[in-house]
This record gives C-alpha cells, structure tokens and sequence, in this order.
C-alpha cells in the first residue's frame, strides 16, 4: 500500500512537472510546426532569473511565480525573432528551426555558464524558494508541501491556459490557426503575432517548471535539458501538437517513471520511459492520442 | 462610369515555376455578380487565392477600393475589405460550428456586431443554427458548405469570392446554396463567383468569364453564351 502511495505521489509531480513543459511544447508546434530546442535552457533561465533576483533584490516569493513567466516569455519572444521569423517561408522550416533553436539553446547555455563564473562563484545553487522538507503523511509516506504547491500551480496554469484557448478571441485564433492556418489568415488573424504569443506563452510556462525543477534539484547550467527531453517524449507519445493528449501523456511518463524508480531502482527510471515509448510509437506511430500522421503530405 | 471595386489587370501566378494564371484581366463592379467559369484545373481557384493575398502573383496588377493589394498578406487583404470563401471550405475542423462562427466575425470591424450578425445567419442558414455545439468535422457535406458561406458572411466586407459552392454536393443541396447566393446578389452583395457548371450561373451571373488552361478565353453574359453553340461545345462540352 506504501509502494502505492508512494508511486502516486511521486508520479503526480513528475506528471505536473513534464506536463507543464510538454504543453508548451505542444502549442507551439500545433500552431505552426515548431520545435524549441531552447526549450530547456528557458527553463534553466527561469529558475536563475529567480535565484538571481532572490539573492540580489530579495524577491517575494509570491511573485516568483510570475516573475519566471515574465521571463520565460520575454526570453521566448526574443528567440522567436532572431530565429523562426526569418524561417517561416523555408522549406524545410521544421527541420531548419530545431538546428536553429538548439543552436541558439547551446549559446545561451555557454553564456549563461561564462556570466555565472564571473558573476559568482562556483554553481550550484539551492533554489532559495525551496520550502524545505516540511511534509505531511499520507498512509506512512511523507508528502512535502513542495509538492503540494507544485501540483497546485502546475494544474492552475494548465487550467489558465485551457481558458485562455477556448475563452478568448486569441486563444480561439490560435486555435484557428492551429488546425487550418491558411483559413485562419482569410479570417483576419495576423499569424505571426499568434506565433510570437505562443512561443512566449510556451516559454513562461517553461520558467515556471524551472523553479518547480530547481525546488528539487540544485540550479546548474544544464538542469533544463533532461526536462526538455522527457517533454518531447511526452508530445511524442501524445501525438504532436495534440494538448490534451500531452496531458494525459506527461501524467503516464511521470507515473511510469515513478512505478520503476519506487519499485526496482532510481536509474531505471529513465530507461523503463523509453521502452514505454519506444512500443507505444510502433504501436500508434502517429501516438497516443494523434489523429495525424507526423510527416506532412 | 464609376471605377470597379476590383479590376484584376494582367495577372500572372503559378506555383513553382508552373505557370498556371497567363494575362487574365477583368473588373468586378460595385453591387455586380462576376462569374469565372471554367472546367476543374485550369486556375479559378488560382485566380481566387491570388486575389486574396494567399498566392503572391508573379505579374500584374489588382486593384481593390483604388487600392494596389497584389502580393499583400491575406490578413490584410481580408481586412480591406475582399472575403474568400474558399474551396473545400477549410473549416476548423476541431472547433464547434459557433466558434467557426465567431472565427468569421474576429475581424475588429465586425467583432462587437457578432451577436446580432449571427442571429441573421442563423435566419439564413437554419441549419447552422441546430448543429451550434457541433465539430465542424462531423459536420455533412452541405453543412460544411454552409458553414463556410455563413463563416464568410460574418466577415462583412466589400466583395465575396465563393469558390464552386457547388462542388460535390448533392442537387438538392446546390438548389439551397443558389438560392442564398440569389439573395445576396438580391440584397446588393458584390459577388465575385468561381462555377463549373454554367447551368447553375446563366441567368444569375451580371457577366461570365471562360477560364480555360489559364486565359480568359471568352467574356459575355449568360444569354450570350446560351447562344453561342460554338463557345459551349468548345469548353463546356455542350
């Protein structure tokens, strides 16, 4: 029963986690066949800006949340700029964006590490607004408040950003322009803004898993690329593109990962994901939840 | 007399080096219903999308409301004024048959009139009215269609393109979308009509063209070419 709960608890933060950094992941490339290598590094940024501003200024931690979204987007909007607006109209855009965004990823981790080795001593850091290992029991297991606020934010912006698309006027042209962009354009709707939105909506959320991962883990240069990774296993297994289906894909990712980790050994953990999504894509190539094939005809 | 809403003057377009579109002039005027009539692939749709803004024309000239709009964004063009109903519809597939709606009304200048604006469409196209929660893709043929024509719609505008309203529905169905296409040219819309069938537009159409691998090979209005024997055999097959 122990192993149970234990497997839950653990699984649903994994799950919030990667869910919060795949849905990003996933609207950017609904909406215009986009894959962000950098990511993970927006990630690392958002737990740094945090560290940063909490260290030097002394930030409320009620507005870390926002902060690292605030930064995350900015930093999202600026990728989009000096990358992907001067490759849409290529041909081989998908492919070219990813070389594009994981390069700019690779210069923004090299600078971050150069600046940090001037500006600090040596990394790594705690994540100052760690709130420690106060826990409370659930049966005989111990669940930290950590988690419990992790969860509560991860579902709230999930929540937030479900309203957004379905409520607004431009999260309804988003959503337009996701499923048919040619129409979307006859229908007014300026895509490049709708892609800059997303690609900084996709970053914020991004900073905002950042802090949750350096609640666990110390803040080092590189902590955002095994997230990145497992948050494009995740859309993968979905089905890229498809939202939902990223959502119930990052809680079965976190939960498998949890079962293998709780029950044979934490360095299986990783191992036993990928089998996991190695026969579910020969299984549904398209994923999990995909209706598409992933090649364009 | 009065300057064309649109004039369309020495346009060519292809796609890749393939020339589809050679030297097509023709004016739309104020209030008219223009037809292109022509068989499937020989560059109506071309021709409409080109106008749009969604293929940039590598030739010639279109004008708009004294406006130069050849090679402008299609989201631009929407907003001047010029509205595509394209073919194939391209709905949004996942989305309800109201937000398709409302996709059509996003344009700032009928965004705040939506809730009236459906109400009308709604009086036209009944059927929209039952299916509101509907996915646009579980939709039927004819109610695509109709989707498409009452998405248009909302858009406001200056000009309709309808692109073969009647293409791969069934007679009856293409009876009720002539007869909303008739009201309109009724209530003083300026439609601009790409069909290829010339049954359905010989007594509707102000003036026919006869696009044929990319020219316009004949112009005149349906009477004219109900007796011109030669014209229709040639490129309508009887």
């Amino acid at each position: 029963m122990n192993f149970f709960i234990q497997i839950i608890v653990s699984g649903l933060t994994f799950g919030a986690m990667y869910a919060l950094a795949a849905v990003g992941l996933a609207l950017v490339w609904g909406a215009f066949n986009m894959l962000n290598m950098a990511h993970g590094i927006i990630m690392t940024l958002g737990a740094y800006f945090v560290l940063v501003w909490a260290e030097l200024f002394g930030l409320p931690l009620w507005f870390a949340g926002p902060f690292a979204f605030l930064a995350g987007g900015i930093v999202g909007a600026i990728i989009y700029f000096i990358s992907a607006h001067w490759m849409l109209t290529q041909k081989n855009f998908e492919v070219t964006i990813i070389i594009a965004t994981f390069g700019l990823g690779m210069a923004l981790e090299a600078g971050l590490m150069k600046l940090l080795r001037e500006l600090f001593q040596a990394a790594p850091y705690a994540q100052p607004l760690s709130l420690g290992a106060d826990s409370f029991l659930v049966g005989d297991v111990p669940v930290s408040y950590q988690r419990l606020i992790i969860w509560a934010v991860a579902v709230a912006l999930i929540v937030l950003v479900a309203l957004f698309l379905t409520r607004t006027t431009m999260g309804r042209a988003i959503r337009a322009t996701a499923q048919n962009r040619d129409a979307a354009r006859l229908m007014g709707v300026k895509v490049k803004r709708v892609y800059v939105i997303v690609l900084a909506l996709a970053s914020g959320l991004a900073g905002v898993a950042g802090i949750m991962l350096s609640s666990f883990k110390d803040v080092v240069p590189l902590m955002g690329q095994t997230p990145m990774l497992k948050a494009f296993i995740v859309i993968v297994l979905a089905g890229l593109g498809n939202m939902t289906g990223a959502l119930y894909a990052a809680l079965l990712i976190g939960m498998v990962e949890a079962a293998v980790k709780v029950l044979v050994a934490d360095k299986w953990g990783f191992l036993a994901m990928l089998v996991v999504v190695v026969i579910a894509i020969i299984w549904r190539p398209a994923g999990l939840f995909g209706k598409h094939q992933i090649a364009r005809q | 007399m009065a300057e064309p809403l649109l004039s369309v003057q020495n346009l060519y377009a292809g796609y890749e080096g393939q020339s589809v579109l050679k030297d097509v002039s023709f004016d739309v005027p104020e209030g008219g219903l223009i037809s292109m009539l022509g068989p499937n692939g020989h560059g109506k749709t071309t021709l409409l999308r080109c106008i749009a803004g969604l293929l940039r024309p590598s030739g010639g000239h279109i004008h708009f409301a004294g406006r130069r709009i050849e090679g402008a964004e299609a989201e631009t063009v929407v907003g001047l004024g010029v509205v595509l109903i394209p073919q194939g519809d391209m709905l949004f597939p996942d989305m309800s048959v109201y937000d398709n709606l409302k996709m059509g009304a996003y344009l700032p200048r009928v965004r705040k009139t939506f809730d009236q604006d459906v109400e009308n469409i709604y009086e036209i196209l009944p059927r929209l009215k039952e299916r509101t929660t509907q996915l646009a893709r579980t939709l039927s043929g004819g109610e695509r269609r109709m989707l498409a024509i009452g998405r248009g719609l909302l858009a406001g505008g200056r000009i309709l393109m309808i692109d073969e309203p009647s293409l791969g529905l069934a007679p009856i169905v293409i009876d009720q979308i002539y007869e909303i296409i008739t009201d309109l040219k009724a209530s003083g819309r300026t439609i601009l009509l790409v069909e290829e069938n010339a049954s359905r537009i010989i007594d509707l159409a102000d003036r026919i063209h006869l696009l044929d691998t990319g020219h316009i090979v004949w112009a005149g209005d349906g009477k004219e070419l109900q007796n011109n024997q030669q014209v229709l055999e040639t490129y309508l097959g009887g």
